[in-house]
């Protein structure tokens, strides 16, 4: 009488996991696909297609970063086996409200090709302009670099430095800002082992 | 029959809507309403899940032992959550990473354990599956209608984004009702939810008042017949 409860319970529960790893099997490769697919897109946001002949998906490594969140991803974009572009993705945890996550297009010299906002949570209507359809700020990173302009100050502008501020967004502003820097400065100190590193 | 039915969608629907009169699965309710489209997409997912919890809830009613009752429900929403979630996950990739953090947050809706207990574990089949689709229908209704509300007033758009949930022909009907810069920034931060929902409750009232319940004998009649 009292064991009627627990063989009902054990069943359905056999069968609730014999569901779920059916289902786990049939989606599987599709999620991995598009989950693929979507790093892809997000990736030719910043170098086009036919800029490069690698298996970018594959061709990364992660790198612990100092001022970042680790680990951060780098793929690496080449043609015909010399560097076309690393594209990194990185997250700094000094967002206004919670990490922000970075897409930076680097050349091989170190030139920002742009910047790119993967994901924030960041004040609506204030914070969030640093994503590009709802400003054009964070296209002031484009051709920046760690010393282009010559002496750059990598500061927002309301901190003395040479990059704008968003209004009333003094602290997502600089998030991002030193987000970059951090990575450029990581870059100029390993920019062979970047490209040399084998893929993991 | 047929006049049950009615009443089971008119339950759902309005007189005793998840959303508005039991306030049932709140947490999901306002968390993704900033705008029409997340609205609509949590509406759908529970939709299926309501639906599909009571069918096999009813299924199971005279398998399941009474003392096991609650951590059977249990397992059986969280598979049917967890069924969506990777099914969106393969299938609607985009719109996934939009409602991500909230489908799994379907299995803390009560509404569906508490369909489940009251009704589901109750009644034949085909009536736990109209009550699933009417009470999620009622559910949906409520997210879209205040997501709507909050997006309008927030950002001065309505459907914007539909694209992610139905496709690219959908991107005709994102509509811009007020100007450009428009934004009220409360509307779409968490007070915004709950004044919204406030007022849509204050709403349902009044016009649940203005019109009073239909005489229940309209209902009983093929029964007492």
């Amino acid at each position: 009488m009292a064991i009627k409860p627990v063989v009902t319970l054990a069943l359905i529960g056999i069968v609730a996991a014999a569901v779920l790893a059916a289902v786990n099997l049939a989606t599987r490769d599709r999620i991995e696909l598009e989950q693929r697919r979507q790093v892809l897109q997000t990736l030719n946001q910043l170098v086009p297609t036919e800029s490069y002949d690698n298996e970018l998906v594959s061709d990364r490594i992660s790198a612990w970063i100092a001022g970042l969140r680790p680990p951060s991803t780098l793929y690496r974009a080449r043609s015909r086996g010399e560097p076309v572009a690393l594209l990194a993705e990185i997250t700094t945890a000094n967002g206004y409200s919670g990490p922000i996550s970075l897409l930076v297009g680097l050349r091989p010299d170190g030139e920002i090709i742009g910047v790119r906002v993967l994901g924030h949570r960041e004040t609506p209507g204030l914070g969030d302009r640093i994503e590009r359809r709802r400003s054009d700020w964070i296209e002031q990173f484009n051709g920046t670099g760690p010393d282009r302009p010559p002496g750059a100050d990598w500061r927002s502008s309301r901190r003395g430095g040479e990059f704008d501020t968003l209004s009333s967004a003094t602290i997502t502003s600089e998030a991002v800002i030193q987000a970059v820097r951090s990575l450029l400065d990581w870059y100029a100190a390993n920019r062979d082992q970047a490209f040399a590193t084998a893929a993991e | 029959m047929e006049g049950e039915t009615r009443n089971l969608w008119q339950q759902g629907l309005w007189r005793n809507n998840p959303g508005l009169v039991q306030l049932l699965g709140l947490c999901p309710l306002l968390a993704v309403t900033g705008t029409a489209v997340n609205g609509l997409g949590l509406g759908l997912a529970t939709i299926f899940v309501l639906a599909s919890s009571n069918l096999v809830v009813s299924m199971l009613r005279g398998f399941i032992a009474p003392e096991v009752r609650i951590p059977a429900f249990v397992l059986i929403i969280a598979s049917l959550v967890t069924v969506v979630d990777l099914v969106m996950q393969a299938w609607f990739f985009t719109l996934s990473t939009t409602l991500g953090i909230f489908i799994p947050l379907i299995v803390t809706n009560c509404t569906i354990l508490a369909r489940a207990e009251a009704f589901a574990s109750r009644n034949p089949v085909p009536k736990a599956l109209v009550d699933g689709l009417a009470q999620g229908l009622g559910f949906a209704a409520v997210l879209v209608i205040l997501g709507a509300l909050r997006e309008v007033i927030g950002h001065g758009t309505l459907m914007a984004d539909a694209h992610l949930l139905l496709g690219d022909w959908a991107r005709m009907l994102e509509v811009r009702l007020l100007p450009g810069e428009w934004g009220l920034l409360l509307a779409i931060l968490p007070p915004g939810a709950f004044i919204g929902l406030g007022l849509l409750v204050a709403a349902h009232r009044r016009l649940s008042a203005a019109r009073p319940e239909p005489a229940r004998s309209t209902n009983q009649v093929p029964q007492t017949a």
